[in-house]
Parts: structure tokens; sequence; C-alpha cells
């Protein structure tokens, strides 16, 4: 794992479920419960796409979501990374192929990073978001770059 | 020659407003500055989150004086719908309902017995 060094904020996820069975959902709150208390790290999950770094995407996409899922990426201020939770945003999981299905999410939104898992174990979520950390450094490098 | 005003409530200097003034204007250049740089103007990054769905015209959002009634109309629509359909604004149609149904109240009295 590579160090932190730039992104000096504490990282704010925002969390939208397009379709999942809500087993990914439960496991990402199972993130913040004391047992993993990822907010003592200042990881938290934000109300609004605008307040956010990180966005955590769980479940197929159906095709009715595929829009309001592409606004809420815009509405995201940079740097930013999505983290992809679960086999149905991954692949498709058990709904892939099917007629109303608009995901995988990479055909609707670019992803950073995929945890794949039905449904991932909490460890696993906490080193995904870790790894959108990293990524988000390296983007804000960039961006510090293109300023100077 | 002095700048200054002074009035029974305080005083008034020109000079020292404008120091004010510049003061101020450093200070919310300041804050200004700490903005994120990489904000996007004219994308959806200024648009406010409705989960996710379209921002709808500021006319759809709009409350009117008239939504207040809303319930009421709605749950009798069926006798509005009659009554605005003969509802014309036409002052002579009143009348001439007015005199109508007085007409018929009266044969009713009078001529019903
Ligand atoms: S990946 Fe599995 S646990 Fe997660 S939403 Fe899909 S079916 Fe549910």
């Amino acid at each position: 794992m590579g160090k932190l060094t730039n992104f000096k904020r504490s990282l704010w996820v925002f969390h939208a479920s397009g379709g999942s069975c809500n087993a990914c959902d439960i496991e990402i709150v199972a993130v913040l419960t004391p047992r993993y208390d990822a907010e003592r790290f200042g990881i938290k999950l934000v109300g609004s796409p605008r307040h956010a770094d990180v966005l955590l995407v769980t479940g197929a996409i159906p095709r009715d979501f595929a829009d309001k899922l592409r606004r809420i990426y815009e509405q995201m201020p940079d740097p930013k990374a999505v983290v992809v939770i679960g086999n149905c945003g991954t692949t498709g999981g058990v709904f892939y192929d099917s007629y109303n299905i608009a995901g995988p999410i990479d055909e609707v939104i670019p992803v950073d990073v995929y945890v794949p898992g039905c449904p991932p174990r909490p460890e696993a979520i906490i080193d995904g978001i870790v790894k959108a950390w990293l990524k988000i450094e390296k983007l804000e490098k960039e961006l510090e770059g293109k300023k100077e | 020659m002095s700048f200054t005003l002074t009035t029974p409530s305080g005083f008034w200097n020109p000079l020292l407003w404008l120091v004010f003034l510049a003061l101020f204007g450093i200070i919310a250049y300041l804050i200004y500055s700490q903005g994120n740089p990489s904000y996007k103007k004219d994308t959806e990054q200024i648009k406010p989150y409705l989960s996710g769905n379209p921002e709808p015209t500021k006319e759809k959002i709009q409350v009117k004086a008239g939504d207040i009634y809303w319930g009421f109309i709605e749950a009798l629509k069926g006798y509005y719908k009659v009554l605005q359909a003969i509802h014309t604004g036409d002052m002579r149609d009143y009348i001439l309902w007015y005199l109508g149904v007085g007409a018929i109240i009266t044969f009713i009295l009078i001529g019903g017995v």
C-alpha cells in the first residue's frame, strides 16, 4: 500500500444504491458500526454527492436509474473516485444480461475500484476505499500540477 | 481640512469607509481563493442534489396561493367541473341565472302550492 501524503482532508463518501438486494448496503453500514468504525479515520457517509470525495455504488443499475447515477457522478466535485461494491455492480452478477439492466456500473460511469463479493466483507470494502483514497491523491497532485 | 462629519448619533468619515471597504475586499478575496479551483461552471456541479432527479423548472416547484386549496378542489372535482363550465365571468349571465332561479323559486312558492 502506498503512503497517504497529499489528500489531507477526511474522506467523505456518498452511497448510491441502484437495484441492489440490500446485502451490500448492509455491509457498508457494518463498516461504520463500532466493530470496524471507519469514522474514526474521518471516513463517513454524507447525504449529498456535492460533499463527497468517493462514490460507492451497489446494485446492477436498472435502466431508469442510469441517468440518475450519471447525474450524481457529475455533481461530485473533483478530484473524485468511484468504488463499486459487490458482484451485481461489477459484472451484473445474478442479473447479468437481464432485459432491464443498464449496468455493469462501468458501462454507466467510469469506475476506479471494484470490490467483488456477494456481498463483500467489510474489510474488503475498507480496502477498496483506501485504494480510492490513493487514486484521489494522485488526481489531486495532477490538479495541483495543472494549477502551477 | 477635516473629512469627519459628526452627528448626534455618531460620525461619518469617507476615508475611513474606504479603508474598511478595502479591508473587507481583501478578506472576501482570501475566502474566495480557498475555494475548490476544479469547480466547473455550467455543469451538474452547480445544480442542487435531488436524489439524482433532474432539477424541475422554477414554475413547477413554486407553491402557488391556489395550491393551498388543492385538496379541497381535488375532493370536490365533480362539483367544480360543472361550476367552472357555467362560470363565464360575464355579469349579464349571472343576472340571468339570478332571475331564472328567482323565477323558479317564485313559481314553487306561488304556483306550486
Ligand atoms: S452483489 Fe450480491 S449481495 Fe450485493 S447487491 Fe448483488 S446480490 Fe445483493
